[in-house]
């Protein structure tokens, strides 16, 4: 041996057993990191599904431009048809630090779409505005909504699902037996209630739901949008209009609008609790796989392990290894199966119309999800070296 | 044995295994059955004691009662000092770093070179540095001949390699006791030649005791004591070392108290074993003497002039006169029985009574109170 390949030894001061078993056998490696990888890929599209799910429900919400908003008192979510009499709003007007009002009309029930591609005929989501006062901050369709003022004109969402043929490019329609114009389209996405959201005028919605388009003032309200005069603090302008108006109706903020959506999406539909379940089932087959992994290394090693308890490492030493390797190989999983989750994310996005995207919270969730399920499934298996008896090997 | 006891070869010191009155059994209730019964068993820094017997014999359990891996259940076994009847659990796995297990099977890391599974053993104690692991650790496999296998893996070595390697690993930390099971059943002739090598100069340099289970006669053939066990009791522990043997038998003979036990080992370890036929003359009068007879065994008859003037037996030694005055021999004397002397020539013998003035007394006594 000279003193070249001597000097190559590693000069490090402990060997580092558990990162050396991890790769000892590059089969058994990549077994592992598959394995592993896949319960991690599991958590991670179930954690981008919920996000998703509840990004895709609180798509519309978020686009509403206004800083309070009233809707019925009975109203139990963002999608529920639940009008009140516009005559309602009226008090509100006259409370200090409202600039103004604008009725939002909207429906999930009676409005069928055509696709223009097709024969069949599917219920779409409709809001109506004030082509004047174009109620969603969609830069898009602020830019359009001018054209909603032509009679029967309709602008779409050109990422609704594909049976509706919103994409199509056709310019011509019908909405309930009725020929609409397609003067323009916009990108949102569906979600989960509804396949394609349809804006037209208010008048337009008028000549749908009463057959004359001058009957706006008489159509029953979904929102009434509240903008804030400059300087005015939402809470006390949200008090006095609690106050102000009937019971019937109730005023919320922004923030308090979308997390009553969220609240609804969550608690009330089994959304959130399937994804949750999906994150659970990735969790424990992922200890599962660690926890065959990491048995069978063991089991492999008994003799080692109690070779090193008869030099004399205690217990400590080896537990200490044993989860070192467990943690060595839940981070060695977790990278590959991270990256190849932003693939997933992007194909199964376009293909869903989801938007799926990659957070930090979702990727601190699962690595702390993978490293959980590594180390308890390790703290299961290491019994087998605890119990190991030194004097059985010689 | 005490400190001062003369047959440490080369070295003093309490003995590394004091085993006393040890039983050990098996099973609980019913079930339970005896598989030591009160042992008691010495060994001496420098020892090479190789245990023998029948499998099922107990050989492996007191080994690994000896080596702190069991927990005694009656008795009392002290091992370099610690009285391991009293030790916790920590306290056993501290006393087995200073040991030396060799196991039947390697059990190395296939995950590590045969560098680092010795690094295993000598980070344990937590004293030496980087760089005094990185040059021991290669020291102890260059003498094991696998200094080119330092960065192999287990898998790219071959099975007596491997078992070097984990010998390798017991040895690395010089612990004063080394503990093993059949070593060299895994090794090739020359391997096993190497590996005995290296037992015995561990054992005459660094004063190791080794305590081994094995039935190798290359290894038997070099051990300093033989232990025989049947059926959990020792039934019998042979001196096969003759340096071993004379020294305890020097030590029972007044004529040789007054040696330092460096002198009566440098002396033992001098004399050669010769045995006699009945009849057999070992010395004839007039006859120039050159060498000193020692008795083990057997008696002989001393005959001046073809009258028998007296008889010796075991202890007594004979032929001091010749060497002491230059002189002829002044009588014949020949085996009764089958005899085994220890024979000790001249130029040992003048080095021995010049090294020390009180053993040239006491064989002048001796001399004249013979005649």
């Amino acid at each position: 041996m000279t003193p070249d390949t001597r000097s190559r030894l590693p000069n490090t001061r402990f060997v580092p057993l558990a990162w050396r078993n991890l790769l000892a056998s590059k089969r058994r490696f990549a077994r592992s990191v598959a394995g592993i990888g896949f319960a991690v890929l599991l958590m991670l599209v179930q954690l981008g599904f919920e996000r998703g799910f509840f990004d895709a429900s609180l798509g519309m919400v978020r686009e509403l431009d206004g800083d309070l908003f009233i809707m019925r008192a009975t109203k139990y979510r963002f999608g529920s048809e639940d009008p009140f009499p516009a005559r309602d709003l009226e008090p509100a007007r006259k409370i200090a630090g409202v600039a103004g009002i604008v009725p939002l009309y909207a429906s999930w029930e009676r409005f069928f779409w055509k696709d223009p591609t097709g024969n069949n005929a599917y219920l779409v989501q409709v809001f109506a505005f004030d082509p004047d006062h174009p109620v969603f901050l969609l830069p898009e369709l602020q830019a359009q909504s001018e054209r909603l003022k032509q009679a029967d004109a309709v602008i779409v969402d050109r990422r609704a699902r594909r049976f509706l043929g919103m994409a199509s490019g056709a310019r011509e329609t019908e909405i309930n037996g009725r020929i609409v114009q397609i003067v323009g389209d916009y990108a949102l996405g569906p979600d989960f209630m509804s396949n394609g959201t349809v804006m037209m005028s208010e008048r337009s919605f008028a000549g749908f739901l009463s057959g004359n388009p001058a009957n706006v003032a008489r159509l029953p309200v979904e929102f009434g949008i509240i903008k804030l005069r400059p300087g005015a603090e939402a809470p006390a302008v949200q008090q006095a209009l609690r106050a102000a108006l009937p019971d019937e109706v109730r005023v919320l903020t922004k923030p308090e609008l979308v997390a009553f959506e969220r609240d609804f999406q969550a608690d009330l539909s089994s959304a959130g609790p399937i994804f949750w379940m999906g994150t659970i089932v990735g969790f424990v087959v992922g200890m599962l796989i660690s926890y065959q992994v990491i048995y069978t290394d063991l089991s492999d090693q008994l003799a080692q392990y109690a070779t090193l308890k008869g030099m004399g490492y205690g217990n400590g030493y080896l537990v200490g290894v044993v989860f070192q390797q467990a943690a060595f190989s839940a981070v060695a999983a977790f990278v590959p199966a991270w990256l190849l989750c932003l693939v997933v994310y992007r194909v199964i996005g376009e293909l869903a119309l989801l938007p799926l995207h990659m957070t930090l919270s979702q990727t601190v969730i699962s690595f702390g999800l993978t490293l959980g399920m590594c180390l308890v499934s390790a703290s299961l298996a290491i019994r087998r070296v605890i119990a190991v008896d030194p004097a059985e090997i010689f | 044995m005490d400190a001062s006891d003369p047959c440490l070869p080369l070295l003093t010191g309490p003995p590394v295994i004091r085993a006393e009155g040890v039983n050990f059994y098996y099973g609980e209730g019913e079930a339970r059955f005896q598989v030591l019964f009160d042992i008691g068993l010495e060994v001496a820094p420098g020892q090479l004691v190789v245990m023998t017997g029948p499998s099922g014999s107990g050989k492996t359990t007191l080994l690994t009662l000896v080596g702190a891996l069991r927990s005694l259940q009656e008795g009392r076994i002290e091992v370099l000092g610690h009285d391991i009847s009293k030790l916790d659990r920590a306290g056993l796995v501290r006393v087995r770093r200073d040991i030396g297990f060799i196991f039947q099977l390697h059990n190395l890391f296939e995950a590590l070179s045969a560098y680092e599974n010795v690094k295993m053993a000598l980070q344990l104690g937590g004293k030496l540095s980087a760089a005094e692991m990185r040059e021991r650790g290669v020291a102890i496999l260059e003498r094991l001949g696998l200094g080119d296998r330092i960065s192999h893996k287990p898998r790219a070595l071959s099975g007596g390699q491997r078992q070097r390697v984990a010998i390798a690993r017991a040895l690395a930390n010089r612990p004063r006791l080394v503990l093993a099971d059949e070593p060299t059943a895994a090794l090739d002739q020359d391997s096993t030649r190497n590996v005995i090598r290296m037992f015995k100069e561990l054992t005459v340099e660094d004063g190791t005791a080794i305590l081994m289970v094995t039935h190798d006669h290359r290894i038997i053939e070099l051990a300093d004591r033989l232990v025989h066990m049947v059926d959990g009791r020792v039934v019998s522990d042979v001196v096969l070392n003759d340096a071993l043997r004379i020294c305890e038998f020097l030590k029972g003979i007044d004529a040789f108290k007054a040696l330092t036990p460096t002198e009566l080992t440098h002396v033992a370890e001098r004399m050669a074993k010769r045995h006699y036929m009945p009849g057999e003359v070992v010395i004839r009068e007039g006859e120039s003497g050159h060498e000193l007879f020692l008795i083990s065994e057997g008696e002989v008859k001393v005959e001046r002039s073809d009258h028998e003037v007296a008889r010796l037996g075991p202890g007594d030694f004979f032929g001091e006169l010749a060497l002491l005055s230059g002189d002829p021999r002044n009588a014949t004397v020949s085996a009764v029985n089958p005899v085994e002397t220890y024979v000790l020539g001249e130029a040992d013998f003048h080095a021995a009574i010049g090294a020390s003035a009180n053993f040239r007394d006491q064989l002048r006594r001796v001399y004249f109170l013979r005649h």
